[in-house]
């Protein structure tokens, strides 16, 4: 058994031994607030256990592995349920960011230690109403005041935001150099005086994202992050820390067993489903897609346990499972037909067609569009042009609204 | 589990592509699209002086003993350049068919031919859409075949045929000197396919497997062509993602690139996406060979191979325009070979069944 084997191994155990506690089962029926409270001490658990942090620098609390080990325990803890999502942007990328651009190394070692261990939240500030995709095109503003800056403006999308402490927000610092170039990166007390969050209940029911309103915040010149006009640099960095996530070629969708398993039970024309050939098709043509996805998955984290960097065909995961996840819902619910209107708007999206179905268009949109990713590959993949772009080189205020 | 292709693997890619770049070419290509009977005879005969035609044979056989994924290389090599004659595949199941299941005898006949390429095989299952039909149209009796199995690709240069028969209540695979076959040409949008129909009546009838035994052999032969032909779609998909890829970036339509249109680059980033996983896929099947979940990987090498090659040249077509459907620009040669490739060993049809099959846990 090889190292790596041997800590998932171990790593395994442990996740089934405190499955019991935290886990799927453990959390049916709770509120958000206790189910967030159960997450915290969730959090807690994995620390104490040696789990958080997993690659990231002792100095700052974490166990200081590698990719690899990571991405191995996610795809160990991605099978129980634990409600480890409250924490999943917070330690994904703003902490991770604070560590590598935070100037009070006392104060950034504080927070680290308090995040790691569930807590405190932190929360991304990117997004804004004028564009998501479009990043450098954001309105909200910071100017100087005093010794530090005040910010106003708007921010949306923001995951957590209403559990959060702490955030990472890009802002204008400069509205008369080009829209890339006039952005500064600063991290923000999401319980200042003139922060206002506000949640947004989305389709299939759940408020996991808000609005937040910024009205003559101040800070202190500390809080900033990047140099002044260095802001943009900082938000990529923040994106690309996350390149190599665990991912889940099932699109964070329900199984395909569980639609063939569904396709046994249920019977079209006086027949199982499963003898059907349209439900055949999507099925076969599902399995060779997810086993392309599955496939590719595993040669990234050879290549990782190699000492190389994995191509850049992990980026068609989220593309290539997430669309193919909408369509099979749909199917699964046509074959439970009149059965399928029983809506239960919290049940798991990996374990119910109907809530996987309608939470679908979420995961083609949120972190990179369809339409992004294309964009991406085609690019900086294929070397194909960037789009015509007429705001390009044009100083932010004089860009047609 | 899947792997990574170690530096010998690399250096058996680099190597035939190299080759193969050097000696086949659309100018030597398109004239065997009007000529029944011929194939590209330097593709073949690079095929055999590189020992390709021995490669995942074994070595007592007259092989150089190594695998799917080492001959899975070369496959995709031949199909991003349009190879010049089936037999890569089709010699390759009948060698494994006899090294499986055939008598020393019929071994020590036939293989080392097979393996220096010398000796012609083809596979002979089908009947319509059915690669492996429950009720074949060749026939057993006593010693000797009957019957006509049509549309055989190599079927016009074969020496010997794997047969899947009706035999007395139950399907046999046998084995068919075709020195004596009676074989009817085929002329098809591929000729170099060397398609024929093949009469059976009155050949000496070897029998190989008889029964479930002979169903499943059968099954067996068609999923390791099909991992080969999956690899071969793949190259032709690589390839023409690529050509599309290209001409994006030169041709200029309204003042930009046309390669700066989404409708353009998305469908080039598709294209990207299709042959990626086709790739990966083919990469696990071959690696499980011999496995219990071999049949189940080698299906879904086939579906998403087919998949990548035929969108790959409807699309690769369409983004060219105009110049897309001449002669001359040979496009035409990937659409008629991402055809073929899609029908021989089984379409798409059946590759399904056989995939929900095995995860339904049925009987095929």
């Amino acid at each position: 058994m090889s190292d790596l084997e041997a800590w998932r191994a171990k790593a395994a155990e442990w996740l089934v031994s405190v499955a019991p506690t935290f886990g799927r089962d453990a959390r049916k029926g709770l509120s958000e607030a206790d189910d967030l409270a159960l997450g915290r001490r969730y959090q807690k658990a994995k620390f104490d256990a040696g789990y958080a942090g997993i690659n990231w620098p002792t100095e700052y609390g974490g166990q200081g592995l590698g990719h690899l080990e990571k991405v191995t325990f996610d795809a160990e803890e991605m099978k129980h349920g634990f409600p480890n999502f409250y924490f999943g942007i917070s330690l994904g990328m703003p902490v991770p960011v604070l560590m590598q651009f935070g100037s009070d190394k006392e104060f950034v070692k504080e927070r680290v230690l308090k995040a790691l261990q569930g807590e405190e939240i932190w929360c991304q500030l990117f997004s804004e109403p004028s564009g998501g995709s479009d990043l450098a095109g954001l309105r909200t503003k910071a100017e100087p005041d005093g010794n530090g800056w005040k910010i106003n403006g708007q921010k949306v999308w923001t995951s957590w935001a209403h559990y959060s402490d702490y955030g990472v927000i890009v802002v204008r610092t400069d509205p008369t150099v080009a829209k890339h170039k006039g952005l500064t990166y600063f991290w923000v007390d999401m319980k200042a005086p003139g922060v206002t969050v506000r949640p947004i209940k989305l389709a299939g029911g759940d408020s996991h994202v808000n609005e937040v309103f910024f009205d003559d915040v101040k800070i202190t010149d500390d809080h900033r992050m990047s140099p002044v006009g260095g802001g943009f640099a900082v938000a990529i960095a923040t994106l690309m820390i996350e390149r190599y996530v665990a991912t889940d070629s099932a699109g964070f969708g329900p199984h395909l067993d569980l639609f063939v398993e569904l396709a046994k039970d249920v019977q079209l024309n006086g027949r199982p489903a499963i003898e059907d050939g349209r439900i055949r098709q999507q099925i076969a043509r599902n399995h060779a897609m997810r086993a392309g996805l599955d496939s590719i998955n595993v040669r990234a984290r050879l290549m990782m346990q190699a000492g190389m960097i994995p191509g850049p065909e992990g980026s068609l995961n989220k593309l290539v499972a997430v669309r193919s996840r909408q369509k099979l819902s749909e199917l699964a619910l046509d074959l439970q037909g009149g059965d399928a209107f029983l809506f239960d708007e919290h049940a798991s999206q990996k374990e119910d067609w109907a809530s996987s179905w309608i939470n679908a268009p979420t995961g083609r949109i949120a972190g990179g569009s369809d339409e992004t990713l294309l964009n991406t590959i085609a690019e900086k993949v294929l070397g194909l042009p960037q789009d015509h772009r007429p705001d390009k080189g044009i100083p932010f205020n004089q860009i047609p609204a | 589990m899947t792997i990574l292709y170690d530096e010998g693997q690399q250096a058996i890619a680099t190597e035939s592509r190299r080759v193969l770049e050097a000696r086949v070419g659309k100018d030597a290509l398109l004239p065997l699209l009007e000529t029944v009977g011929e194939y590209h005879r330097p593709f073949w005969d690079t095929a055999k002086e590189q020992g390709w035609t021995a490669l995942a044979l074994p070595e007592a056989d007259g092989g150089l003993g190594l695998g799917l994924i080492e001959l899975g290389l070369i496959a995709h090599q031949a199909g991003r350049g349009i190879s010049g004659a089936p037999f890569l595949t089709s010699s390759f199941g009948a060698a494994k068919a006899i090294e499986l299941f055939g008598s020393d005898a019929q071994k020590a006949r036939w293989l080392p031919g097979l393996a220096s390429g010398e000796t012609i095989g083809a596979i002979a299952f089908a009947a319509g859409p059915d690669a492996l039909p429950r009720q074949p149209d060749a026939t057993v009796a006593g010693d000797s075949l009957d019957g006509t199995v049509r549309g055989v690709s190599a079927g016009l240069a074969a020496d010997v045929a794997i047969v899947f028969a009706n035999g007395p209540g139950t399907p046999v695979l046998a084995l068919a000197d075709l020195a004596n076959a009676r074989r009817a040409a085929v002329p098809s949008f591929d000729n170099s396919r060397l398609i024929a129909d093949l009469d059976l009546s009155g050949l000496p009838a070897e029998t190989l497997a008889v029964g479930s035994a002979a169903r499943d052999a059968a099954l067996r032969i068609l999923a390791l062509q099909a991992v080969v032909t999956a690899h071969e779609q793949t190259g032709g998909a690589e390839a023409l993602m690529e050509i599309a890829r290209d001409y994006a970036l030169t041709r200029k339509a309204f003042g930009q690139p046309i390669g700066a249109f989404q409708s353009v680059k998305h469908r080039i980033a598709e294209l990207y996406g299709l042959v990626e996983l086709a790739r990966a896929n083919c990469i696990h099947a071959a690696a499980r060979e011999g496995a219990a979940d071999f049949i189940t990987a080698a299906a879904a090498a086939r579906l998403s191979a087919t998949e990548a090659y035929d969108t790959a040249a409807r699309d690769c077509i369409q983004i060219h325009g105009g110049i897309g459907v001449t002669w001359e620009i040979g496009l035409h040669l990937h659409m008629r070979r991402a055809r073929s490739l899609a029908i021989e060993q089984g379409s798409s049809l059946f590759w399904e069944d056989v995939l929900v099959d095995q995860l339904a846990g049925e009987a095929a």
